[in-house]
């Protein structure tokens, strides 16, 4: 629930902000799995939301939350990227050019994936594309494309059910 | 089992990415409390969406595939000329930093259960039932849209400015008013406590007055009928009591989710079951789901976290 409290004055800057919901940021970055860690992730997310100078923010808790968010998977992401690099059979890390060293996808996986979706069926497969790659919004999709909105939400779950499975074989 | 657990993990965790890829998403509340149910649901959410990230370097509709054999041989269609014209037109769009934060929040989703009352700039009002999606438009701000579930409308009249609520291909120009709108799966009913609404004013042009309602089926040839209603009951969601004079137990179920995030199944023979009475969602989920089958004649069971009536 949404209180009207949470709308604190853009003016009073993201630290104003950032202060102000400061439990509440905890919780979230705790039940997001840092646990323990939380209040230090937290200091890690003052650091970088303040480092930079924003311009006024319409609408800054969202903002702070999504950032949380984002902050959390990268460090998921550098934890994934510890533990394959660790395994010195997973060629496919190694293998992988400097600048795509963020990427923890293989090339090989990723055209597993893209074949995994194409097998969807080409409505799926093209709905999937227009939201995923080209950053259109459903509706717009569904305009485009000219089935309903719940068609256009339905094709999504099914193209990332598809590719959840083949992720479960990256996995094993 | 632990399988099933975690694909339905999974459809969440995928339900949330998908949502959280609209940049006007702010459901962070639901998402946290979705995590705090299991400490399961973190990991499995990390694993798609760092895999969704990685996505991004997939190609675009109109680039050469990845994939070195793809499952069906591409032929030049009419698909990927329309895709390519359109990746073109959007290029202001893609070039936008995936994380747009800075657009006003157009888009305003609720979880079940979930009660939301947004203010507009002209003084209107907008109370929103759970489960529900409205899009507001700023550079409209007599417009909004429901896109699904319900929502109470508080209107200040303009009589040079009437507000419109769209619903599926309906249009709803207020007169002066306070009405509730349901939209469900290809139908809307409308409901007014106050004033006066025009339904569909370039065909219909049925008004509709306070103390009375209609209900419309997408592709509908006829203008609805206009019937009657307890102006008292009007969006009698939003003070938790329910009232029906001729209801569906399926559609009961449906309200009973949107107003009170309750699961409550219907089997397949009793969901056509006629329902009339009046239903308090009472903080003991319990009592509401008993009245329920002591005054439709089912019996219930529980399931899971939600309960089933069965006849």
């Amino acid at each position: 629930m949404t209180e009207a409290s949470d709308r604190t004055d853009a003016a009073q800057g993201i630290e104003g902000v950032l202060l102000a919901n400061r439990s509440r940021v905890v919780r979230f970055l705790e039940v997001r799995g840092a646990g323990d860690a939380a209040e230090d992730v937290f200091q890690d997310l003052w650091m970088r939301l303040t480092e930079r100078p924003l311009g006024p923010i319409a609408d800054p808790l969202p903002y702070i939350m999504r950032a949380a968010n984002n902050l959390m998977l990268d460090r998921y992401r550098s934890a994934r990227q510890s533990t394959l690099r660790d395994k010195a059979w997973s060629d496919t890390t190694a293998a992988q050019a400097p600048s795509a060293e963020h990427v923890l996808i293989s090339r090989g996986q990723l055209a597993l994936v893209e074949r995994a979706i194409a097998a969807t069926g080409e409505r799926p497969a093209l709905i999937f594309r227009r939201f995923r790659i080209d950053g259109v919004q459903q509706r717009d999709i569904a305009s485009e494309v000219g089935v309903s909105l719940s068609t256009v939400e339905a094709d999504l779950r099914k193209v990332y059910a598809a590719i959840a499975m083949v992720r479960r074989q990256f996995d094993a | 089992m632990r399988d099933v657990r975690n694909t339905v993990a999974e459809a969440q965790a995928i339900d949330w990415i998908v949502r959280q890829r609209d940049p006007a998403f702010t459901d962070w509340d639901g998402f946290a409390d979705w995590l705090a149910e299991n400490p399961r649901h973190s990991d499995v959410y990390d694993a798609l969406a760092v895999l969704d990230q990685d996505l991004g370097a997939l190609p675009s509709e109109n680039a050469p595939s990845l994939a070195a054999h793809p499952a069906a041989p591409r032929r030049p269609s009419r698909r990927m000329w329309f895709g390519g014209a359109i990746a073109a037109a959007l290029v202001a769009a893609v070039t936008l930093p995936s994380l747009d934060l800075f657009v006003d929040g157009s888009r305003i989703e609720t979880a079940a259960g979930e009660h939301r009352t947004v203010r507009l700039a002209d003084g209107s009002s907008i109370e929103i039932n759970g489960t529900s999606v409205i899009m507001l438009d700023k550079d409209r701000p007599r417009f909004a849209r429901l896109e699904s579930g319900e929502a109470m409308f508080h209107v200040v009249h303009n009589d040079r400015d009437p507000f419109v609520v769209e619903a599926g291909p309906a249009r709803i120009i207020d007169l002066g008013t306070a009405f509730n709108v349901v939209r469900g799966e290809r139908q809307t009913s409308v409901a007014v406590s106050e004033g006066v609404v025009l339904y569909n004013p370039h065909r219909d042009k049925v008004r509709v007055a306070a103390g009375q309602a209609i209900d419309t089926r997408d592709g509908d040839v006829k203008p609805p009928n206009v019937r009657p209603v307890d102006i008292a009951n009007v969006g009698g969601w939003r003070t938790g009591l329910l009232v029906y004079t001729d209801a569906s137990l399926a559609s009961v179920a449906e309200d009973l989710r949107r107003t009170a995030g309750m699961d409550v199944r219907v089997s397949p023979e009793a969901a056509g079951q006629s329902f009339r009475g009046a239903l308090i969602i009472d903080k003991d989920r319990e009592r509401t789901i008993a009245d329920l089958a002591a005054l439709s004649g089912t019996r219930v069971e529980r399931r899971g976290s939600g309960w089933l009536l069965t006849r």
